[in-house]
C-alpha cells in the first residue's frame, strides 16, 4: 500500500512538473501567428499589450485594438477640449497636432515626435474630427516591458520545473533504495541466520513490495526446511505408537492358540505334555478373559412400551394439559419455568387418562396446582369427587383394579397401572391420595439434570 | 466453462442483497443510457424523415408582395442557381402576431394561408393531423405545438393579428417541418376560405408571397437563404420580408431535447459510474474474505483465468439481466419522455423499436462492467495458493496508531470512529466518489431551482439575451414624441432603445442585429460575456458562436451590410444569446445610423412594479394609434415560450434528486454491508466488552461522517464554481458560451449539510443490522 | 460464611439446532462466592462456555434466574447486558479478541473510557495493570498481530481487569497458548485472585484447573458435582490428590 501511494505520489509530481511547463508553454504553441489585419489606420506590427483585463492566452501577442479605438475615440471626442480629456484605457498614448505639438500625455517619458514613435516602434494613428484630419495620437509601445515579464515568468516557472524535477530525482533514489538495496540487505542477513541454522526466525517482508514473492520464496524455503525437521521428529514418535498397537492386536490369535492347545491336551500322551498342554490352555483362558470382558455386551430386555425421556420446556406442559383437559374442568395455573425430563408423549398419555378418569367418576370441577419441589415438578388434580376408601388407595395402581364406584363406568382398570409405569420409566413418580373434597392424583416430573 | 458457472452460481448465492442493489445500479443506468441513445439518435432522424415525408422545403421567405410581383422579381434568380430543385410561389398574408399559450403569449411572424391551398401544397406539405367533424364557419388551423387545453379543438382563440384582435374557432391541428414552430421564425396558420377572404380583405394585414424551396443538398440552406434574401432585398428594398431555413430550423427545434438528452446522458454515465465502483469494491471485498477459498480452489486446479471469468461471468450475467430490464423499462418511460418531447418539437413522434440504441447500451453497459470487474479482480491472479491457505494473505500491520485513546481528549465514540474512518481508505474513496458526483448533482439542481423554478430571470436573460416589460414599436417621425411623452410617465422606470433587424455579414450569414442607443440602460449587462458592449460607432458586439464559427475575435474587424451599404466595424466582445441560434451582434444607434435609418425603432421599457403591464400596453396602444406599429408585453412571451424549459427542469430536477437519494442509500447500503461483514468479530468484542448496540451504530454511523461531510463540502464547493462553464458546456450548442446563473451559496450549504445527515441517518438505519451480532454466538461458535 | 457475589436459579439454555431443540444447560442451581477461583470443568461439549456466557450477562438463559447482588440480569435487554457487563464483569477468551486495529494501550483504553470519563485515571490502572503483568511500555504501543500469543493474553487480562470488575470470566485463557505462556496466565490470573478478585474460570486441562479454589464439574449440562480446594498453594501433593480423586470420581 505504502509504496503504491508513494508511487502515486511521484506521478502527480510528475503532472505537477507537466502542468507547469504545459501551462507556460500554451500561449505559445496556442496562440499562433495570426493575421495582420482589421485596424483602421496603419499600425506597426510586433507590438504588445498584454495588459489588458479581458485578454486571453490567445491574444496576448496582439495589440488590443479595441482599447486603441476607444482611446482614439475619446481624444476625437474631446478633441475640442483636450484639457478635460481622461485616458479612459490602460494604454499609455501622446496625443499631437498636425505641428507635432503635444496636446496632451497620459504620463511623461513616452514619445512625443512622429520619428520617435518611429524608433520606438509605437502605433500611430491619425485624428479625425469633422472629416479632417487634425493630429495624430502616439500610441506607446510597451513590449519591452512585456518581454521582460515573460522572461521573469520563464524564469520562474524554469525554477519550478527544476525543485520539482529535483524532487522527482530524489523520490526515485529514496524509492529504489527503499524498494532493492534495503530489502537485499535484508535478504542477506536472513540467508547468514538460515545457514548458521536458525529456522525459527521468519524473514518479514512487506507484501507489496517489488520482491515480495521473490523474498516469499525465501521464507516458504526456511519454512519448509523447519517443517522437515519437526516431520522427522513426529515420525519417530509414530513408530513406537505403531508397536504398541500391533502388540494389542496380537492378543486376538491367542483363541486359536487356546483351542489347539485343547486339542493337544486330548491327544497328550504324557503326564507331563498334558500338563504344559493345560499350562497353555490356563494362559490363554487368561488372555481370553481379559479380552471378552472387552466384548461382552449386555443387552436388557425391550419393553414393549417403550418410554423415550428427553429434556423440555415446562411451557410445554401448559399445552400439554390443555390438549388432556378436553371438557375444560380445571384452571391451568401458571407453571414455573424450569427444564423437565420425560417423555412429551408419554406424559400426554397418562395426563389424558388422569382427566378422563377423573371425568368417568368425579365429573366435577378439577383442581390442578403445579408446584415446584427439590428435584421435580409435581402436578396435582384433585376433584370433587369425594374419593375412593381409604383401604382401596394402595391397590389403584395395580393392573386390573378398579375402585368400589366402578359400576355403570366401564375401563379395563388399566389407566393408573400404565401412567405408573410411564412415570417410573420417566424417572417421576405418580401418587394417589385422598384429598379434601376428592381424590388427589399427584404427577412428579423429574427436572432434567438432577437425577 | 461450466466450472465457471457454478463458481459464479455459488457466488451469487452467497450475496444475494449485493447482487439485488448492483442490478438496481445497473438497471437504472441502462434505462438511462437507453433513452439517451434513442433521444440523440432517433429524434433528429424523425426530423429529418419528417422533412423528406412531407417534402419539405429547404428554404422559406416571405415575402410582402403579391405572387406576380414576386414572381417576376424572384424567379429568375431562383431558376438560375444550380442548388435549387423545386420552388413554389403562393399566396399568403404575414404580420406579427400573437396569441395567449400557457400562461404567456406567442408571439412570431404569422404566416397565414387559405385552408384549400394549404393542404394540397406540393412543396412544404402540411399535414392534417386533427381535425373537427364540423366546419366552423370562423375555422383557424394552428400547428400542432400549440395544443394545449386552452388551445383544443372547438375551442375559441384570439390573436392579436397587428394591432387589431380577432376570435377563430379552433378547427384542427396540422403538422408543418419548417413552419410549424415560433422557433421557426415563421409561423404558418391556417384560415378556412370564408376567415381568409374576411382577414385579406380587412387591409390591415398585407398580402404576402410565401417562397418556399428544395435544395438539392441541404446544407446549402443556409448560404442560399442568405442569397435569396439579398436578391429579395435588392429587388423590392422597401418590402418587409422574412425567411428562415433547413439549418436554422432543424437546430432550432430540437434545443430542448438536445438539453434534456445531455442531462440525461450525465446522468446515466454518473449513475454507471457508481455502479461500477459499487462493483469494483465488491469485488475486492470478496477476494479480501474468500482469500481461503480462493486460495483452496486454486490448490484445486482452477486456473486464475477460470477464477476471473466466473466472476466476470457473474457480473456480465447480472449486467445482461439488468440491462435488457432496464432497456425494456424505457421503453415504457418512452412514451412519457416522448409527450414531453413533442410538446417542445411540435414534430409527432411514433415510438418504436430501435436496434442501435440497445446495442450501444448493451455495449457499453457490458464493456464497462467487464472492464471494472477485470480490473478489479486482477488480484487474484497474485494468490498463491500455498500461501493463502497457510494464512489467507496475512496484512502485515505496519499501521501508525492515528488516534492514541490514552492521550486523545476525543470522546470513546468519535475516536474509535475516527480510527475506523483512518484505517478504511477504499470505503472513504467511494463514499467521496460518490458523494462528489451526488454534490454535482445537488449544485446543479440547486442551481436550475434557485435560475429556473423559482425566479426565471437569469435563464431567460441567458437564452433570450435581453427583457423588458413591455415593448412599443414605434414609426420613425413619431419617435421624439414618444420619448417625451414616456420621459413625463410616471409608470415608466426606464425606456431605451433597443431595436432588432436583419443585417448581413458578406461571406457570411445573415446576423440578426440589435442597436441600442446606451447599452448601460440595458437590463442584462451579462449579455456579453467577453469584452464590452460596443461603445462608439464603429463597434460592434457579435454573438461568440458565431465568432467561433467564422473565428473572428475580439479586436478583429469585420464588415457589416444593410439597404446596399456596407461598413467595417471592430469586434469590441462576445455576446452569448440563443436568439436567431446564436448569429446576432450589436450595434450603437450610431453605429448602425452608419448603414441607413430604419423607419421604426423598437423601445424596451420597465415599468414600475405595481403598474399592471397589459393595462398599460393598451393606453399607450391608444394614446399612439397608427404611430405604434405593435405594443408587446415581452414578460408574457418569455413566460409563454419558458414555461415548457421550467416543467422540464421541475421534472428533471425532481427525477435527479430521487435518483441520488436512491444511489446514497445504494452505496452507503453496500458499503456498510462489507463493513459489517468484515468487522463482524470486532464489533462481536466490543459488544462482550459492553458497548451497547446504540453506542456501536453511532460509532459505524461516525466513520463514514468524515467522508462524507469533507467529500460533499468539497464537493458543493467545487462544483458551485465549475457549474456555469460546465452548464455552458452543454448549452454551446445553442449559443451559450458563459453562463452567469446565480449560485444560491445557503441552498447549498443546507443541501451539503442535509446530505450529511441524510447520510448519517441512513448508515444508522443501515447499520442496526448489529443488534443482531450476539457476542456469544459468534465467540462460541468460534471457541 | 463467604459473601455470594452471583445465584442462579433453574437455569436452563437451549439452543435449536437444526430445528430440534438443545439443551445444552439443565436446571442449573449456583451460587458463586466473592474471593473464590472457580474453575468450571468438564468435557468439551458438556456445556461449560455456555454456562460462563449465561452467568456472565453476555447471553441470556433460556429458563431461570440469574441474581448478581440484589438485581435480576437475567431479565435485562441485550444493552441493560451491555451495561451490566461493562461495569461488573472482566472477560478473558481462549482466542484472545484483542482489536486488531486498535493499539495494545487502545484495546485497555477502549475497555476503560466505556465506563469512565476519568482518563488521566485509567491510563494510571492501566499502566499500573501493565506492570504487574509484565508487559512494558513498548508493547503497549504495538499492534495485536506484532505481539506474541502470551503477551496479547497478558494484554487480554489487562483489558478485563481495567473497570475493577466484580467477577473475572475467564473461558479457557491457556487453550491457545503453548505450555510456558499459558503458565505465566495462569500465575497472573492466581496473583489477581490472591489480590481478592473473584475469578471463574472454564478449563479442561487439569493444569489449569490446580489454580481453582472451587471445582465444579459439569457434565451434559448438568453439574455433576463440586469439590472445595481453599486457595491454591503450588506444589501441594494433598491438594493435587484431592483433586484428583475428584476428577476420577466424576468420570475425568
Amino acid at each position: 500500500m505504502k509504496h503504491k501511494a508513494f508511487l502515486w505520489g511521484m506521478l502527480l509530481l510528475f503532472a505537477a512538473e507537466l502542468a507547469v511547463v504545459l501551462v507556460f508553454a500554451k500561449p505559445w504553441m496556442g496562440g499562433g501567428p495570426r493575421s495582420e489585419n482589421d485596424l483602421q489606420a496603419g499600425s506597426t506590427a510586433g507590438s504588445e499589450s498584454g495588459s489588458q483585463a479581458g485578454s486571453t492566452a490567445e491574444n496576448r501577442s496582439r495589440q488590443d485594438t479595441v482599447a486603441v479605438n476607444e482611446a482614439v475615440q475619446s481624444v476625437q471626442r474631446d478633441w475640442d477640449n483636450l484639457k478635460q480629456h481622461r485616458n479612459e484605457t490602460e494604454l499609455d498614448y501622446t496625443v499631437v497636432d498636425l505641428e507635432e505639438k503635444v496636446r496632451f500625455r497620459t504620463r511623461a517619458g513616452l514619445s512625443e515626435s512622429r520619428n520617435e514613435a518611429i524608433l520606438h516602434r509605437d502605433t500611430i494613428l491619425d485624428l479625425v474630427t469633422e472629416g479632417r484630419p487634425v493630429g495624430k495620437i502616439i500610441i506607446y509601445n510597451n513590449s519591452n516591458e512585456i518581454i521582460k515579464m515573460e522572461m521573469q515568468k520563464l524564469f520562474g516557472v524554469l525554477l519550478a520545473v527544476m525543485i520539482l524535477q529535483a524532487g522527482l530525482c530524489g523520490g526515485c533514489f529514496f524509492y529504489i533504495n527503499r524498494v532493492m538495496v534495503k530489502p537485499f540487505r535484508k535478504l542477506e542477513r536472513f540467508a547468514q541466520r538460515v545457514a548458521e541454522g536458525n529456522l525459527d526466525l521468519p524473514l518479514e517482508m512487506d507484501r507489496q513490495n517489488l520482491f515480495g514473492a521473490f523474498t516469499e520464496g525465501f521464507d516458504l524455503m526456511r519454512a519448509e526446511l523447519k517443517r522437515a525437521r519437526i516431520a522427522e521428529a513426529e515420525a519417530n514418535a509414530g513408530k513406537k505408537e505403531l508397536v504398541a498397537k500391533l502388540s494389542h492386536d496380537i492378543k486376538t490369535p491367542v483363541a486359536s492358540i487356546k483351542a489347539a492347545a485343547e486339542v493337544g491336551e486330548a491327544l497328550a500322551e504324557s503326564g507331563k505334555m498334558r500338563e504344559n498342554y493345560l499350562r497353555i490352555v490356563q494362559k490363554a483362558d487368561q488372555i481370553d478373559g481379559l479380552v471378552s470382558n472387552l466384548f461382552t455386551v449386555a443387552l436388557e430386555e425391550l419393553s414393549q412400551l417403550s418410554v423415550n425421556p428427553g429434556d423440555f420446556k415446562s411451557g410445554e406442559l401448559e399445552a400439554l394439559l390443555q390438549n388432556a383437559d378436553y371438557f375444560q374442568k380445571a384452571k391451568i395455573p401458571p407453571i414455573p419455568d424450569c427444564l423437565l425430563y420425560g417423555d412429551l408423549f408419554r406424559l400426554q398419555q397418562v395426563f389424558d387418562n388422569l382427566f378422563a378418569n377423573s371425568y368417568k367418576y368425579a365429573g366435577t370441577k378439577i383442581r390442578l396446582s403445579v408446584c415446584m419441589e427439590e428435584t421435580c415438578l409435581s402436578v396435582s388434580l384433585e376433584d370433587s369427587g369425594g374419593g375412593v376408601p381409604p383401604e382401596e388407595l394402595p391397590f389403584l395402581k395395580e393392573k386390573f383394579r378398579r375402585g368400589s364406584n366402578r359400576e355403570g363406568v366401564e375401563g379395563a382398570g388399566l389407566g393408573l397401572f400404565i401412567s405408573d409405569y410411564f412415570m417410573k420409566e420417566m424417572k417421576g413418580a405418580l401418587s394417589v391420595e385422598n384429598g379434601k373434597e376428592g381424590l388427589r392424583v399427584t404427577v412428579r416430573i423429574l427436572l432434567s439434570g438432577g437425577i | 466453462m461450466r466450472k465457471s458457472i457454478l463458481l459464479a452460481k455459488a457466488n451469487l448465492r452467497r450475496a444475494k442483497g449485493q447482487a439485488a442493489a448492483i442490478i438496481g445500479l445497473m438497471l437504472f443506468a441502462s434505462l438511462m443510457l437507453n433513452l439517451w441513445l434513442m433521444l440523440a439518435t432517433d429524434y433528429k432522424q424523425n426530423f429529418v424523415r419528417c422533412h423528406e415525408k412531407l417534402n419539405g422545403e429547404h428554404v422559406t421567405l416571405v415575402l410582402n408582395r403579391e405572387p406576380k410581383e414576386a414572381a417576376a422579381g424572384l424567379s429568375g434568380f431562383l431558376e438560375q442557381d444550380s442548388r435549387m430543385s423545386d420552388y413554389s410561389l403562393e399566396d399568403a398574408l404575414n404580420m406579427v402576431g400573437s396569441f395567449a399559450f400557457h400562461d404567456g403569449e406567442v408571439n412570431s411572424e404569422l404566416v397565414f394561408l387559405e385552408k384549400e391551398k394549404a393542404f394540397s401544397r406540393r412543396i412544404g406539405q402540411i399535414e392534417l393531423v386533427e381535425e373537427v367533424e364540423k366546419d366552423a364557419a370562423k375555422g383557424i388551423y394552428l400547428p400542432i405545438l400549440y395544443k394545449s387545453e386552452d388551445i383544443a379543438l372547438g375551442k375559441e382563440i384570439e390573436i392579436t393579428i397587428g394591432n387589431g384582435k380577432r376570435t377563430y374557432q379552433v378547427c384542427g391541428f396540422f403538422n408543418s417541418v419548417m413552419a410549424g414552430s415560433h422557433n421557426c421564425g415563421l409561423c404558418a396558420v391556417v384560415l378556412t376560405k370564408d376567415c381568409y377572404q374576411e382577414l385579406a380583405e380587412a387591409g390591415d394585414v398585407p398580402k404576402a408571397t410565401l417562397v418556399s424551396v428544395r435544395l438539392t443538398r441541404a446544407e446549402d440552406s443556409e448560404p442560399f437563404e442568405t442569397e435569396l434574401n439579398t436578391e429579395a432585398s435588392a429587388r423590392f428594398p422597401d418590402a418587409r420580408m422574412n425567411s428562415n431555413s433547413y439549418a436554422l430550423v432543424s437546430q432550432s427545434r430540437y434545443i430542448s431535447q438536445m438539453v434534456c438528452s445531455g442531462i440525461i446522458s450525465a446522468a446515466a454515465f454518473f449513475v454507471l459510474l457508481v455502479a461500477l465502483a459499487v462493483i469494483a469494491s465488491n469485488i475486492m471485498n470478496y477476494i479480501q474474505e474468500n482469500m481461503k477459498n480462493l486460495g483452496a480452489l486454486k490448490a484445486l486446479g482452477y486456473t486464475s483465468r477460470q477464477l476471473v471469468g466466473s466472476l466476470l461471468l457473474q457480473f456480465l450475467g447480472l449486467t445482461l439481466l439488468a440491462a435488457l430490464a432496464g432497456i425494456g423499462m424505457s421503453y415504457c418511460l418512452f412514451p412519457k419522455v416522448n409527450r414531453m418531447m413533442v410538446s417542445q418539437t411540435g414534430i409527432p413522434y411514433e415510438v418504436h423499436f430501435l436496434f442501435w440504441p440497445l446495442l450501444c447500451t448493451l455495449l457499453i453497459s457490458l464493456g464497462a462492467v467487464g472492464l471494472a470487474v477485470w480490473l478489479a479482480s486482477r488480484k487474484i491472479r497474485r494468490i498463491e495458493a500455498i500461501t493463502a491457505l497457510r494464512q489467507g494473505m496475512g496484512t502485515h500491520n505496519f499501521k501508525k496508531n492515528h488516534l492514541p485513546l490514552d492521550k486523545t481528549r476525543t470522546p470513546l465514540l468519535w475516536a474509535l470512529a475516527l480510527k475506523n474512518t483512518c484505517s478504511n481508505l477504499k470505503q472513504n474513496l467511494t463514499i467521496s466518489i460518490t458523494m462528489l458526483m451526488i454534490s454535482l448533482v445537488v449544485v446543479f439542481s440547486g442551481v436550475m431551482i434557485e435560475n429556473i423554478i423559482m425566479d426565471m430571470t437569469p435563464f431567460v436573460e441567458m437564452i433570450v439575451g435581453e427583457t423588458a416589460d413591455s415593448c412599443i414599436n414605434i414609426r420613425a417621425e413619431a419617435e421624439e414624441d414618444f420619448l417625451r411623452a414616456m420621459e413625463q410617465e410616471e409608470r415608466v422606470e426606464k425606456v431605451y432603445l433597443y431595436h432588432s433587424l436583419k443585417l448581413r455579414h458578406p461571406g457570411g450569414a445573415e446576423l440578426m442585429a440589435t442597436f441600442c442607443g446606451d447599452f448601460s440602460k440595458v437590463n442584462n449587462q451579462s449579455l456579453c460575456v467577453e469584452g464590452r458592449f460596443p461603445k462608439y460607432d464603429n463597434e460592434v458586439a457579435i454573438a461568440a458562436k458565431y465568432a467561433k464559427e467564422k473565428g473572428l475575435m475580439v479586436g478583429d474587424e469585420m464588415t457589416l451590410a444593410a439597404e446596399g451599404k456596407e461598413a467595417r466595424y471592430l469586434i469590441s466582445g462576445y455576446t452569448q444569446t440563443s436568439n436567431n441560434l446564436g448569429k446576432d451582434c450589436l450595434l450603437t444607434r450610431e453605429g448602425y445610423e452608419r448603414l441607413g435609418k430604419p423607419d421604426q425603432y423598437s423601445y424596451y421599457l420597465n415599468l414600475r412594479p405595481e403598474v399592471g403591464i397589459d393595462t398599460f400596453n393598451e393606453e399607450i396602444g391608444k394614446e399612439f394609434a397608427g404611430k405604434a406599429n405593435a405594443v408587446l408585453n415581452i414578460r408574457a412571451i418569455v413566460e409563454g415560450s419558458a414555461f415548457v424549459y421550467v416543467s422540464l427542469m421541475k421534472m428533471i430536477v425532481a427525477a435527479v434528486l430521487c435518483l441520488s437519494l436512491i444511489i446514497i442509500a445504494l452505496v452507503l447500503y453496500l458499503l456498510v454491508r462489507i463493513l459489517l461483514a468484515h468487522k463482524k468479530q470486532e464489533y462481536g468484542i466490543l459488544k462482550a466488552l459492553g458497548f451497547t448496540t446504540g453506542q456501536l451504530v453511532l460509532q459505524t454511523a461516525a466513520g463514514f461522517l468524515p467522508a462524507v461531510a469533507a467529500s460533499s463540502a468539497v464537493g458543493i464547493f467545487v462544483c458551485a464554481w465549475v457549474i456555469n462553464p460546465l452548464t455552458s458546456l452543454f448549452l454551446r450548442g445553442i449559443g451559450i458560451v458563459k453562463c452567469t446563473f446565480t449560485v444560491p451559496a445557503g441552498f447549498l450549504a443546507a443541501a451539503g449539510a442535509g446530505m450529511t445527515a441524510v447520510s448519517f441517518l441512513l448508515v444508522c438505519l443501515l447499520s442496526l443490522r448489529i443488534r443482531k451480532i450476539a457476542p456469544c454466538r459468534l465467540l462460541m461458535g468460534e471457541g | 460464611m463467604k459473601k455470594s457475589l452471583l445465584k442462579t436459579k433453574q437455569l436452563s439454555k437451549s439452543f435449536s439446532n437444526g430445528g430440534t431443540l438443545q439443551h445444552v444447560l439443565k436446571n442449573i442451581d449456583l451460587e458463586l462466592y466473592e474471593g473464590d477461583f472457580t474453575v468450571i470443568m468438564g468435557a468439551s461439549g458438556a456445556g461449560k462456555s455456555t454456562l460462563l456466557y449465561a452467568l456472565s450477562g453476555m447471553d441470556t438463559p433460556s429458563l431461570g434466574t440469574i441474581t448478581f447482588g440484589d438485581r435480576v440480569i437475567s431479565d435485562l435487554n441485550s444493552d441493560g447486558l451491555a451495561v451490566f457487563r461493562r461495569e461488573h464483569c472482566g472477560f478473558v477468551f481462549q482466542q484472545i479478541y484483542l482489536i486488531d486495529g486498535m493499539s495494545v494501550m487502545d484495546n485497555v483504553m477502549a475497555a476503560g473510557l466505556l465506563v469512565s470519563k476519568d482518563r488521566k485515571g485509567i491510563r494510571n490502572r492501566a499502566k499500573e495493570l501493565f506492570e504487574a503483568v509484565g508487559l512494558g511500555p513498548e508493547t503497549w504501543r504495538k499492534f495485536p498481530t506484532q505481539i506474541s500469543g502470551g503477551e496479547a493474553q497478558r494484554a487480554g487480562i489487562v483489558r478485563a481487569l481495567i473497570n475493577n470488575p466484580r467477577i473475572l470470566f475467564a473461558d479457557e485463557p491457556t487453550g491457545a497458548l503453548n505450555s510456558k505462556t499459558g503458565l505465566e496466565v495462569l500465575n497472573t490470573l492466581t496473583k489477581f485472585n490472591e489480590q481478592g478478585q473473584s475469578v471463574v474460570m472454564v478449563t479442561h486441562d487439569m493444569r489449569s484447573a490446580r489454580r481453582g479454589s472451587r471445582i465444579l464439574y459439569l457434565k451434559d449440562g448438568v453439574i455433576l458435582g463440586e469439590c472445595r480446594l481453599g486457595p491454591y498453594v503450588s506444589k501441594d501433593a494433598a491438594r493435587h490428590d484431592k483433586l484428583s480423586a475428584f476428577l476420577a470420581e466424576m468420570g475425568w
